[in-house]
């Protein structure tokens, strides 16, 4: 096939030609690919902080109800359960009790929470395997806590769960109700909150608005409402640090439109030189085509790579104090690596492709002066 | 010795004789398409609506709006086993015939406006003052000429 065998050539010349300006291109690529790394690095993180959210909210209940006084959230009465649940299109009320527990003796915050179903009693715990990991401990270990009232008490650790998400695994035990409420010192007929069942979507705004109605010091919230507030969290979150990095990216866009789009003497000169071994101009434009492909390419593809090692295998590091912030109460954790196609794709579309078509012009206008008046000057 | 065979014959032919009468609502795959508008049922699992007919055979809607239509201009000759649309508010199956209808509300389905089923009266009364309905009907109400009112079609 000769026209598949003219572009092996014109690669090949171009890769020479590449190596011949060894220390500028290689500059180049470094720049490039550094611009597409920082860039890959907040969407990659920025995308699975979200994947996460979205992984803890999936089993979160459809409206929760809180109880607020002088408006702070406080315990709510169990009574508020028999009149929500005469609401047209409530299935299911039942009250929830969970809290924080800071635990002196490893420095983290651990979320206990009472599940609908305990099936282990009294003494017992279930931690998560975070949990597992900062506290040293295994099945049938105990684990010490404070009571409200400064007693030092202690449960057994009946089961270690794993899950999908670390943000969950990563500080939840599981406590059966009495348990929970002496630890805390909570009253009979309390709740923390109530979480409500609501099987059609449509009819969520209009329960949450009865509710609210009827009961003038609950606050419902609606599970769409805080995925919601997640969505636009991240969104400033990471609009912060490409405000942040906007300037090295102005300056990147500059460094490349000057390296692209202007031919130095010597590349005219060079140009000439081919004209006038014969050359056609079309030649000469594909060459510099595989030229800008080559090395936005090459920078592209280590820029997503190293971007990808940086979030979901050092967890970040340069970064993660902008974009976390709200999650430094948790023992470490890692992200599950997830990677969107979509924007993998408007990334290349917005690097490889400008850049490979800015170099184009220039060498176009180049290879149709005549190499004569190209040589002479 | 044949009347040994007769009577296990019968042993097991009774529970299919037993589930003849009962037709379980299907679940529609992206290949069930409303007959009435071309939709992709599968696509609005809140407003499904289904017909059953006594040889096994179905058709599947968006919904109940759909069924209606299709329902009083079908010219198939074939006898309906049973009738299946969503409540509103549970989102379960129920009998069409035995359930209740409200027009005119500020719900809208795949189609537009649509008739909100429920399996109970009181329900769809709540539902009529909640979302400004026009009326309840039953399921031998809805005709053409409530289904053609301004506020009921598309």
């Amino acid at each position: 096939m000769p026209g598949f065998q003219k572009q092996k050539y014109l690669i090949d010349f171009t890769l020479s030609a590449l190596l011949r300006r060894k220390g500028k291109n290689t500059a180049l690529v470094l720049v490039y690919a550094l611009v597409v790394f920082v860039l890959a690095s907040v969407l990659f993180f920025t995308q699975a902080l979200r994947r996460e959210a979205a992984l803890v909210l999936a089993g979160a209940p459809e409206i929760v109800v809180q109880r607020l006084t002088a408006g702070r959230h406080d315990l709510i009465p169990e009574s508020y359960a028999d009149a929500i649940r005469n609401i047209r299109g409530v299935s299911d009320v039942s009250p929830r009790l969970w809290g924080y527990y800071y635990d002196p003796v490893f420095g983290a915050n651990f979320t206990l929470l009472v599940p609908q179903e305990f099936p282990y009693g009294r003494g017992n715990i279930v931690i998560g395997q975070g949990v597992a990991e900062v506290s040293r401990s295994s099945i049938d270990n105990i684990l010490p806590f404070w009571t409200h009232e400064g007693r030092l008490t202690s449960f057994k650790i009946a089961e270690i769960f794993s899950s999908d998400s670390q943000l969950i695994s990563a500080d939840l035990i599981l406590i059966s109700e009495p348990d929970f409420r002496s630890l805390f010192g909570l009253a009979e007929g309390v709740a923390t909150n109530l979480v409500l069942t609501v099987k059609n979507a449509k009819e969520r705004p209009i329960v949450a608005a009865k509710i609210k109605k009827l009961l003038p010091d609950t606050r419902p919230i609606i599970r769409d409402e805080i995925l919601r507030t997640y969505d636009s969290l991240f969104n400033w979150r990471s609009g912060i640090l490409l405000v942040v990095l906007a300037g090295a990216g102005l300056a990147f866009i500059i460094f490349a439109w000057d390296k692209a789009t202007g031919l130095s003497a010597e590349e005219r000169r060079e140009i000439g030189i081919l004209k006038a071994i014969g050359w056609e101009t079309s030649d000469v434009i594909l060459m510099k085509f595989w030229e800008g492909g080559i090395i936005s390419l090459t920078s592209f593809l280590s820029g997503v790579l190293l971007a990808y090692v940086h979030v979901f295998f050092t967890s970040s590091f340069l970064f993660e104090p902008v974009l976390k912030g709200w999650a430094v109460i948790y023992p470490e954790f890692k992200l599950v690596p997830f990677v969107d196609a979509f924007h993998i794709a408007t990334l290349f579309f917005l690097t490889v492709v400008p850049y490979t078509l800015a170099t184009i012009v220039p060498a176009w206008r180049a290879a149709i002066v005549d190499p004569d008046a190209v040589l002479r000057t | 010795m044949r009347s040994l065979i007769a009577v296990l014959l019968a042993v097991l032919l009774l529970p299919v004789a037993a589930f003849a009468g009962e037709w379980p609502p299907v679940v529609p795959s992206a290949k069930d398409k409303c007959p009435v508008c071309g939709m992709v049922s599968a696509a609005f699992p809140d407003f499904l609506s289904q017909i059953i007919f006594a040889d096994g055979s179905y058709v599947t809607f968006d919904g109940p709006k759909d069924m209606f239509r299709y329902l009083l201009r079908r010219k198939d000759g074939k006898t309906i086993g049973v009738i299946y649309v969503k409540d509103y508010y549970s989102l379960n199956y129920i009998d069409a015939r035995q359930a209740f209808f409200v027009t005119g509300s500020d719900v809208y389905g795949p189609m537009g406006k649509e008739l909100i089923p429920f399996s109970d009266k009181e329900d769809a009364k709540v539902f009529k003052k909640d979302h400004r309905g026009r009326e309840i009907l039953h399921f031998k109400d809805v005709t053409a000429e409530k289904l053609n009112q301004p506020d009921t079609s598309p």
